[in-house]
């Protein structure tokens, strides 16, 4: 895979994009140079926010690790790269924790030097505000009761100062003095409480314009066609922020900024997965065709009847990726029609037995889920490696499977966790390509979609590679709970997918 | 109600009037110097965040900042532990009491503002990690903070006025006026700094709204300090501290290298970012304690009137043509700061026009609309100052 990463011409920059869903962080496992690194991009859930980058270098010692970012399209300065610090008891990680000041698109370059010299990785990052922060209850109550305090204290010095404080030294105050007095503290009760009243309202407003302007995807419209041929599903992206992109005085009387247009990732216009709820007992990952990347359409694979949650994952020219969401009831589909894609691709059917964590494919062969006993735990690094033998237990080979040597989805049963990962993290190749043009300096940088295209065509017109049948996944889960991963590989033409279960425990507080 | 409260001779308690001054001083120059730590580490923190970008609890702005609050509250906090447990009869006698402890009026609310800019800190670090990193000053916890700082400056203030109110002797009143001269100084540098966002720079001078903002913000406490001043131009001299205040910062800052440390940066920074050269404050001012004086014995309502249209009028006629100025090339060195701007502002046309001007229906400027912007920061203005006498009135009074 990372040979034909080199032969495209992309592997100077090697880059990572992520926008899923439940899942901010982004990872990255490849070359930086001569090193080989994993880097994980820890994200702020606001903007400006502090990012936090761990690099581990995997079977050198280096001299320094730094890292920066910068906005995706570095039409802006940059300060000096920060010097990552060495993670205490964890040989050859570094840390570097970086403010994100642009929301949208955004570059982290991790550099390295050591004995063998020095390489460099760029991680694109999409920044967005996708959560409000609550205010923990012991917080709440402390800044309750300073609350309290300083507002009692303040009648009270507002008395204090008209009973005595214009007294002579001295004089006590007589009785109208104190009534006076009483009057003020009065007064300054119902002024306070106003002042604190348009301070809820002021925080109230900030409050929900925060909310309106945390992050979504565009809103989409799903149908199931079958009129005159095979059944196929529409998904149409409604949202006005899309659809009225070419139309700068409505953008701008709106207050929204331009999307750059959508770019192809792995070949396509559009990844379209669709998981069967609850229960998850169906997949199908397919790439619908689009004319005005407003309107796409997809041919199903065979799947079961049911509701069934769709991610749509696509790219923008920025860099920034963004999965759309929605759902749709589906009739039994039981043949595959001849147009289908054939790298479309459907599964249904239980998860791999949990014991041997063994599944067998439609060919005969089978994959793996290498793991131990230890228990998989939220937020840290887990073990996603896959082995694939052919029928009669031999070592696997694979055939690149648009453009990878295998494709993982990961999603947690509730939904509100799902990505889809490759073996060199969660990257997003569309957007690898754009940010390697724009690192070449040349002239492409003005026609991004129409170059990544040409880089597409390319991609696919070559002999198909033979690939190890070892895989792995940089990942961490986001929460506790149970999750899917179905894991996609291409043998003898056709896609196969197998699906594992996992069950991911809580973090321990003191684990990180 | 317009008339100054004449000097109260004190009690027969009272002993030399000497001793009883060098023992009072010291709160005093302590809650000063806080107040000036305050004021002079939050301008170095702007231009801090205008520079570096960077921030964290530990900068050195915020370190200023920070010893500026816990040298008001710990001062204070003394001096009332001292007054209520091993105070003499005389400074118990020139307290006022306060949930059983007896402390001067200017401790107290020295004291309340330290621990409103306590609270201020977890507030705004949950606010910054709910809404992000906020870079303007306008905010909720940000005015959490203000507060508490202002009412830092305004207990300094309350200080100097009850020893200047009490004060017999034409030295001592000379000295603790000029004390009071300072305090408010330092306080209308806080107040101008807080309302930078809208008046401040020259690019908004031929905009009503910065006459709008800066009379209904800054004729109160303009009017207030010359009303309640023993000096013959307290307000006058107020002024001038803040413009010394400001003139050198803005000429000590850009003195100090420094580059941003966060992206995007648009623009090349090597020194410090300054602050705006100061609002020509003096000349209102001035016009202030003129009217005042002479006006002393009329009524306040006819007086705030005649005060909101001088005011407005001469900050006018002040800085539309200095606003001209700088904007052009002449102004853009070291000694009025001109086109001076943050790293991350992107460089463009607009930072050499005037922005926010009033526009009739085919968008060219209007004169008339102006006047008419400007009738409305005339009437705030007079409404400020009619407030500014009412506060000046009560402070002339304070006596402890």
């Amino acid at each position: 895979m990372k040979g034909g990463l080199r032969a495209l011409g992309i592997a100077a920059v090697v880059l990572v994009c992520s926008a899923h869903i439940g899942s901010p962080d982004s990872w990255y496992e490849g070359s930086a140079g001569p090193y080989h690194v994993v880097v994980n991009v820890q994200m702020p859930s606001v903007i400006p926010g502090i990012a936090t980058i761990y690099t581990r270098v995997v079977g050198d010692t280096v001299h320094q690790v730094t890292s920066m970012i910068n906005v995706y399209d570095a039409s802006a300065g940059t300060p000096p790269p920060d010097v990552g610090a060495p993670v205490p008891g964890a040989p050859g990680q570094y840390q570097t924790r970086l403010w994100i000041m642009a929301p949208g698109s955004n570059s982290v370059t991790v550099r390295v030097r050591g004995a063998r010299g020095e390489g460099s990785v760029i991680v694109p990052v999409t920044a967005v505000a996708n959560s409000r922060l609550p205010m923990q209850k012991p917080l709440g109550i402390l800044l309750a009761v300073l609350g309290l305090f300083l507002f009692v204290g303040i009648v009270s010095i507002a008395g204090a100062a008209v009973r005595e404080g214009v007294l002579p030294p001295g004089a006590a105050p007589d009785g109208r003095r104190v009534w006076r007095a009483r009057a003020t503290m009065l007064a300054s009760l119902v002024f306070f409480t106003l002042v604190v009243g348009g301070g809820k309202i002021w925080w109230d407003g900030v409050d929900r314009d925060f909310r309106t302007s945390l992050y979504r995807p565009f809103a989409i419209a799903l149908s199931e066609e079958n009129e005159g041929g095979p059944p196929r599903i529409r998904l149409r992206i409604v949202d006005s922020a899309w659809t009225m992109r070419h139309d700068s005085a409505w953008l701008g009387r709106a207050h929204i900024a331009a999307w750059s247009p959508l770019i192809t990732d792995h070949g396509r216009m559009m990844h379209l997965f669709l998981v069967k709820m609850p229960g998850m007992a169906a997949f199908a990952h397919v790439h619908p065709a689009t004319k005005d990347t407003v309107d796409f359409m997809a041919t199903l694979p065979p799947l079961p009847a049911g509701h069934y949650r769709v991610f749509g994952d696509i790219v923008h020219e920025s860099g920034f990726a963004k999965t759309l969401v929605g759902g749709i009831d589906l009739p039994a589909i039981t043949t595959r029609a001849a147009a289908q894609d054939s790298d479309d691709a459907s599964f249904a059917g239980p998860a791999a037995d949990a014991s041997s964590m063994s599944a067998r494919l439609d060919d005969g062969s089978t994959m793996t889920w290498q793991r131990d006993a230890t228990p998989i735990v939220a937020a840290m690094p887990a073990s996603l490696h896959f082995v694939i033998r052919d029928a009669q237990g031999a070592p696997a080979t694979l055939e690149p499977y648009l453009g990878m040597a295998a494709h993982a989805v990961v999603m947690r049963d509730d939904g509100t966790v799902f990505i889809h990962l490759h073996p060199s993290g969660t990257a997003s190749l569309g957007a690898q390509q754009a940010f390697a043009f724009r690192q070449r300096g040349d002239t492409n940088a003005v026609s991004i979609g129409k170059s990544v295209a040409r880089e597409d065509s390319a991609m696919a017109r070559m002999p198909a590679a033979s690939i190890p049948g070892d895989v792995s996944f940089p990942y961490a889960f986001p929460r506790a709970g149970n999750y899917r991963v179905w894991v996609q590989v291409k043998r003898g033409g056709a896609v196969r997918t197998a699906a594992f279960d996992a069950v991911v425990q809580p973090m321990a507080a003191s684990a990180r | 109600m317009a008339s100054i409260a004449t000097p109260v001779r004190a009690v027969s308690t009272i002993g030399d009037a000497a001793q009883r001054t060098s023992t009072r001083m010291w709160p005093l120059y302590a809650v000063l110097c806080s107040s000036t730590c305050i004021v002079v580490g939050l301008l170095w923190d702007i231009s801090w965040h205008e520079t570096v970008g960077r921030d964290t609890f530990w900068t050195l702005p915020h370190l200023l900042e920070q010893f500026g609050a816990v040298l008001a509250g710990v001062s204070c906090g003394w001096l009332v532990l001292q007054t209520t447990f091993r105070g003499t009869a005389e400074s118990r006698a020139e307290s006022v009491r306060f949930w059983g402890f007896l402390g001067p009026l200017g401790a107290w609310v020295t004291i309340w503002g330290t621990f409103v800019m306590i609270t201020s800190a977890p507030f705004d670090n949950w606010w910054h990690n709910a809404y992000g990193l906020d870079v303007q000053i306008v905010s909720p916890p940000h005015m959490v903070l203000a507060l508490g700082m202002v009412a830092i400056q305004i207990g300094a203030l309350l200080f100097a006025l009850g020893g200047q109110n009490r004060a017999t002797d034409a030295h001592e009143m000379r000295r603790l006026g000029w004390a009071y001269t300072a305090a408010a100084g330092v306080l209308i540098t806080m107040i101008a700094t807080l309302i930078s966002e809208y008046a401040s720079r020259a690019n908004e001078m031929h905009s009503a709204l910065f006459y709008q903002v800066a009379g209904g913000a800054l004729t109160l406490f303009v009017v207030a300090v010359s009303r309640a001043g023993r000096l013959r131009f307290s307000a006058t001299g107020a002024a001038a501290v803040y413009m010394g205040i400001m003139l050198l910062m803005m000429w000590t800052l850009q003195l100090f290298p420094a580059v941003p440390k966060l992206a995007p940066i648009y623009r090349e920074i090597t020194h410090m970012v300054p602050p705006s050269f100061p609002l020509l404050l003096v000349f209102p001012a001035l016009a202030v304690d003129l009217l005042v004086r002479w006006n002393a014995g009329r009524h306040d309502w006819l007086m705030s009137v005649a005060l909101g249209v001088a005011f407005v009028l001469v900050l006018v006629a002040c800085q539309w043509y200095f606003a001209d100025f700088l904007l052009s090339p002449g102004a853009r060195n070291y000694v009025f700061a001109g086109d001076q701007w943050a790293y991350m502002v992107r460089p463009g046309p607009f930072q050499h026009r005037f922005w926010n001007l009033a526009r009739d229906a085919t968008g060219h400027p209007s004169f008339p609309l102006f006047l008419r912007g400007l009738g409305i920061a005339v009437m705030i203005g007079a409404a400020s100052a009619r407030v500014g006498l009412w506060v000046g009135n009560g402070m002339s009074r304070v006596m402890r």
